[in-house]
């Protein structure tokens, strides 16, 4: 579509105009960290953050999901779908909307679900281009997510003393019309831009020890690899990876039952295959048996098994998963140590 | 998005969790352990399965549990399911409380079914271990409506005793009709058997179906697929005209939830029927006696 | 169809998770239209004779308290176990540490006012039990699942993952990060995270999960730093039972 330029010191008064729309979430910061939570006032938002603690996951796929109310006896259900409020995501990074964007592809295959589907339509999201590395356990560079590639409404670029904002659908056209503040970009914001732009990639590097190609050559013939033994044996099962990763999206389905015994609700809440009985049927048989097993079936729904389905690697680069693991099973290294093998054969 | 704007229109309004009401109109148990219903759908309402998939039963309050449909579509009106109790588990104990006039939940049918487009014409070899009677009955009751679609056909039954034989009223027909072969064998004989003593793999040996125009499908436990599957090889079965169905922890139904995944395959979905050529994609992942043959 | 009556007996504890029963408050008006509460020293005086549904709270520390658990269960028709005491023995484990003689004799001195005292052991070691709430104290919330579950007629599946699960969806930050020691990934969840929410650490009261990663837990304490006498330490606390110490003890050696 179309760019155009904001003062930072008018951002503020942008993101006022927005309240009208609907809840505005955005990063905030929680002690040594960040988490993305309602933001009423512009200044409580941390716009430059690492990534927080739960991707903006939970408001499009929330933790835990009403689904519909129900009635035992006499057997009734209620109206399946709620209408959902119009709300903005403010200030996501471009791993996080790849993240999005892998979402989209699952829950509108066939058979479409029409909870996301009905949360993303309500959704408009503004995101920020990161300049630089937010740390060391990032590797977007790798799976390409630190450039901006669609799947927002603006985006926003740090320009110096101003934001270079990219309009990419007409909910975001409209979040910009008629605001005096926000002007057309000039040649001279284009040049900046286009420097800022320029400096950002050379921060910039493939984490990886290969190219994406040679990753998945890896992944294909490294399914019986030691590597997954050894990240077994240090993994403690506590299941974090999967919580914190943007494009996990495994779920249960529960009931509750308030206490006349009669009227409940079903949800769905999140679910994941580091859990121990994750794969294991009611009549005791576990199919996937072992830490090993269970991370490797992780690394395989991020760089195998997406790019199978969905023609689309399912790791955003975002460094979630190896900056909470207690036991530092790291994603690149993971990564780089199936690449090693591959070469050395 | 890939929807037409009407139809996207239409998903956003219906959902897939919520499931039909439906009434449970015959209820009896088979074995100490296994329970037959027959259900109808609100409205008599045809389910609209094919054999080899499968519902989730929803009982409010308790939760849901998937269950192979055991009953050919040529039967109308209602459908059937059964049912084995596992103490201590939460659905199956709540199902086998369920009597006739008792309400419950469906939802469904799930997943792909048994290969019948290109089964027809073929010979139909049919090896059924435990539990794998439940949705073998399915298909069976199919092919004995549609006799004349299907060449020769022959049916292998094996269960732990004679006490665990599950539809033994329809078994004793099946044994009866000249247009079809039937075996069966228990692993344990009581006093008063008269039939085959041993595992169903003694029973392959003796099956006289040309290979080459035959499709065998296999149900059991995960360890029986293992010998089974070995003997058909044997035979000369081809590997795409072995077909077995997969039992795993199937959650939604949908594709999405991840319980029942077997790397890139959603069994809910693509399965949980597949033939012996697919399963050796999966290896490494399906269960050791689902993939690794003993020959 | 009457009302199911339910009775509250305590052993060897504090009373604490029937504090936190008569804390629940508008939880607790409604289960008592549901349920006839007919035993119950926290919050009422009078004692009836009769019940459905018997809640033990605390370990068995004596003769005394194997016999009359023994007695009282056997009017009951479920039996739950309330509290770390009650399900795993709890803190009481930690007279089991020493030889009971010796044990008394650090406590006591030269009398014996606890002539019948026995090691302490969870209540399943006594009699059978239906429905486990654990933690010290319990947990609200989970208590009212589980009489749901009972009156239901539905077995109540204590979650076999652990507390992170909770701690994470909640958006805490690790006690790891700020290079604090936690319990919280080999415990079981169904606290819903309550001590890091509050931002302290996990300590471990609801037991191990069924399949902890001892091996791995100890690297990782290593990696931050902390000896395996420690770690041990703080096991001891509440995973000290036989039950408890079995699901670390292959592989969790000094």
């Amino acid at each position: 579509m179309k760019y155009a330029v904001i003062d930072k010191g008018e951002l503020g008064r942008w993101f006022d105009s927005l309240k009208e729309k609907g809840k505005i979430y955005g990063p905030k910061k929680k002690e040594n960290a960040f988490v993305f939570r309602q933001v009423k006032e512009f200044e409580e938002m941390s716009l430059l953050y690492t990534p927080t603690i739960l991707p903006p996951k939970k408001y499009y796929f929330p933790q835990k999901e009403f689904l519909f109310k129900f009635k035992i006896d006499p057997f009734s259900t209620g109206k399946a779908i709620k209408e959902f409020e119009e709300f903005i995501l403010f200030g996501v990074h471009t791993c996080d909307i790849a993240g999005i964007q892998c979402m989209d592809v699952v829950f509108n295959e066939k058979p479409a679900d029409p909870n996301y589907l009905n949360r993303k339509e309500k959704m408009t999201i503004i995101g920020i281009e990161c300049m630089d590395y937010c740390d060391k356990y990032a590797s977007c560079a790798a799976v390409g997510t630190h450039v901006y590639k669609g799947g927002y409404d603006i985006m926003l670029t740090d320009i110096g003393d101003s934001y270079a904002m990219h309009i990419n659908s007409e909910k975001g056209e409209n979040l910009v019309a008629g605001k005096k503040y926000i002007r057309e970009m000039t040649e001279a914001d284009r040049e900046k831009f286009n420097k800022a732009f320029e400096e950002k990639l050379k921060k910039f590097h493939n984490e990886f020890e290969g190219e994406l190609k040679e990753v998945d050559e890896s992944f294909d013939k490294g399914f019986s690899s030691p590597v997954w033994k050894d990240v077994g044996d240090r993994c403690v099962g506590c299941t974090n990876c999967t919580a914190v990763c943007p494009t996990c999206y495994c779920f249960d389905v529960v009931d509750e039952v308030s206490l006349n015994l009669n009227d409940g609700s079903r949800y769905r809440v999140w679910n994941y295959c580091q859990m121990d009985d994750f794969a294991k049927v009611a009549t005791g048989e576990d199919f996937r048996q072992g830490r090993d097993a269970r991370q490797r079936h992780r690394y395989f729904r991020k760089f195998k098994y997406s790019v199978q389905k969905y023609n689309k690697y399912f790791c955003t680069g975002c460094g979630r998963c190896t900056r909470t693991c207690m036991a530092k099973i790291s994603l690149v290294e993971t990564v780089n140590s199936l690449l090693a093998e591959r070469r050395g054969k | 998005m890939n929807h037409t704007d009407q139809a996207f229109q239409e998903i956003l309004k219906t959902s897939p969790y919520k499931p039909m009401k439906a009434k449970v109109v015959r209820a009896h148990k088979y074995t100490e352990h296994e329970k037959f219903f027959r259900i109808e759908l609100d409205g008599k309402k045809e389910l609209g399965h094919a054999p080899g998939q499968f519902v989730q039963v929803s009982l409010f309050g308790q939760g849901e549990a998937p269950i192979s449909i055991c009953s050919s579509p040529t039967q109308k009106g209602s459908f059937d399911l059964t049912v084995r109790r596992i103490p201590g588990g939460v659905m199956t104990p709540a199902i086998h409380a369920l009597e006739a006039g008792s309400v419950l939940g469906i939802r469904g049918p799930f997943g792909n079914a048994f290969p019948l487009d290109k089964m027809h014409g073929n010979n139909i070899l049919i090896v059924a271990g435990g539990l794998g009677i439940v949705p073998l009955r399915s298909l069976i009751n199919y092919i004995l409506d549609k006799r004349k679609d299907f060449g020769e056909v022959q049916i292998l039954l094996g269960c732990k005793t004679p006490k665990d034989m599950l539809f033994g009223d329809e078994v004793a027909q099946w044994q009866k009709r000249a247009d079809i072969k039937f075996n069966c064998t228990v692993d344990k004989a009581d006093p008063d058997w008269k039939g085959n003593v041993g595992l169903i793999t003694s029973l392959i040996p003796g099956v006289t179906l040309s290979p080459k125009q035959t499709y065998a499908v296999v149900v059991g436990p995960p360890i029986m697929y293992k010998f089974v599957i070995g003997e058909l090889l044997k035979k000369g079965i081809p590997e795409h005209q072995i077909v077995v169905s997969l039992e795993r922890k199937m959650k939604c139904g949908l594709g999405k939830c991840g319980h029942c995944q077997i790397r890139s395959v959603y069994v809910c979905q693509c399965g949980p029927v597949f033939t012996f050529e697919q399963l050796k994609e999966m290896e490494g992942e399906c269960h050791e006696g689902e993939c690794h043959v003993k020959a | 169809m009457s009302k199911p009556k339910v009775a509250f007996f305590e052993f060897t504890d504090c009373e604490g998770c029937q504090l936190q029963v008569a804390n629940l408050g508008p939880g607790l008006l409604e289960l008592t239209k549901l349920v006839d509460i007919v035993n119950f020293r926290e919050i009422m005086s009078e004692e009836g004779q009769e019940y459905d549904v018997l809640v033990v709270e605390g370990s068995v520390a004596s003769k005394h308290d194997e016999e009359r658990l023994k007695q009282v269960a056997a009017k009951a028709k479920v039996i739950v176990a309330l509290g770390a005491c009650a399900c795993t023995a709890g803190v009481n484990n930690l007279k089991n540490l020493k030889d009971l003689a010796e044990q008394k004799k650090i406590v006591y001195g030269d009398v014996d006012p606890v002539s019948d005292a026995i090691e302490a052991k969870p209540i399943d070691e006594v009699v059978k039990v239906d429905y486990y709430i654990h933690g010290c104290p319990i947990y609200g919330p989970e208590f009212l699942k589980v009489m749901e579950c009972v009156l239901l007629g539905k077995p109540y599946k204590v979650p076999a993952y652990p507390v992170c699960v909770e701690c994470k969806q909640n958006e805490n930050i690790c006690a790891y990060e700020k290079g604090q020691f936690c319990l919280g990934p080999v415990t079981r969840a169904g606290c819903n995270s309550w001590l890091p929410n509050h931002g302290s650490v996990c300590v471990g009261c609801r037991g191990l999960i069924d399949n902890p990663a001892a091996d791995a837990q100890k690297d990782i304490l290593e990696k931050y730093g902390l000896t395996v006498d420690g770690i041990l330490d703080k096991f001891t606390l509440y995973c000290n039972s036989k039950k408890e110490r079995a699901k670390y003890g292959k592989e969790f050696k000094k």
